[in-house]
């Protein structure tokens, strides 16, 4: 997970960072989809089924 | 070109004044180790100015409310999290997160970081360590490169890197029961390092199991409600109506009393 590429993540400028995280940030978006409701807070553990809305257009969305 | 678009939405919520910091994954790219989360999270200050200045930004985002507490001291006191999702100029999903009692962090750390207005709007390292401290394994080697950025003595204390701790260990001074584990070998040293995640992260699964039970009801009343009335602002005092009849301002989390 924390390979030598992420490290080198130090060695970037400011600008060169922004670049690498805008280009991330653009490819995943391809898993939204499939990402976990939540990553933080204390709703972490629940799932699409506990909190998706009617209109979500989810395949699993009630 | 682009800027994280977390770290410019930190400089929107605190341009009148320093009233979040930024935690989480957005955090670990600013000590810039690693690029590894979708999402953005803040410790935001526990006032109703501050709740509403984030609000606002947020409007004018158009974000809209997920499933969670309001954005409102009254929550976030008892330990709840917001939640916001909104599109960006490029068509792209942000995530927005927010809490005012970080776990496993003091409020007088948190008082001193927010102090420090010349310093980035952004968790400290160590405090960044005891947040990181959840039920995700994940999160785990996460800790042992941020321990890195740490004083060695300090490191010794949190990091999970079971090398580091057999570098630093004759070292430094330490009662942590992995560190003198070092003296007795390497297999004894692991089986501490994961002794001592496995109680971390079944800790944090009871701390969010109580929530977890304590919202059901309010969540379910909020998956009634259709997409547009969860735009911001108008849906703010809607969401307050539903929360203050189904949504406990605390439920008794264990142990915070002795994680603060």
């Amino acid at each position: 997970m924390l390979g030598d590429d992420d490290l080198n993540l130090r060695d970037m400028t400011d600008e060169e960072l922004d670049a690498a995280w805008d280009l991330w940030f653009d490819l995943a978006q391809a898993t939204n989809d499939s990402d976990p409701p939540y990553t933080h807070g204390v709703f972490v553990n629940l799932t699409w089924d506990d909190v998706a809305l009617p209109d979500d257009g989810r395949p699993d969305a009630p | 070109m682009s800027r994280n678009a977390y770290f410019d939405l930190t400089d929107a919520f605190n341009q009148d004044g320093r009233i979040v910091l930024l935690a989480s994954g957005q955090a670990v790219v600013h000590y810039r180790l690693a690029i590894m989360s979708k999402d953005g999270d803040w410790i935001v200050r526990e006032t109703d100015a501050a709740c509403r200045r984030v609000r606002t930004v947020l409007a004018e985002r158009r974000a809209r409310y997920r499933p969670g507490a309001p954005l409102d001291p009254r929550w976030l006191a008892g330990g709840w999290s917001s939640h916001f999702e909104l599109t960006d100029d490029g068509g792209r999903r942000l995530r927005c997160d927010f809490f005012s009692r970080p776990p496993r962090v003091s409020p007088q750390d948190l008082e001193a970081l927010f102090a420090a207005s010349e310093a980035p709007a952004v968790v400290d390292v160590e405090s960044l360590i005891r947040m990181k401290r959840t039920q995700r394994a994940k999160d785990y080697p996460v800790i042992g490169e941020l321990a890195r950025l740490l004083p060695p003595d300090r490191e010794l204390e949190l990091t999970t890197d079971p090398d580091r701790v057999i570098e630093l260990a004759p070292r430094y001074a330490s009662d942590r029961p992995a560190a003198r584990a070092a003296r007795e070998g390497r297999l004894a040293l692991v089986l501490a390092l994961a002794a001592e995640a496995d109680r971390l992260q079944q800790d944090d699964r009871r701390r969010v199991d109580v929530y977890e039970r304590a919202s059901e009801p309010f969540l379910r009343a909020f998956r009634e409600l259709d997409r547009d009335a969860l735009a911001l602002p108008q849906s703010h005092d809607r969401l307050c109506r539903l929360a203050e009849r189904l949504l406990p301002m605390t439920v008794g989390e264990p142990g915070r009393e002795d994680a603060r």
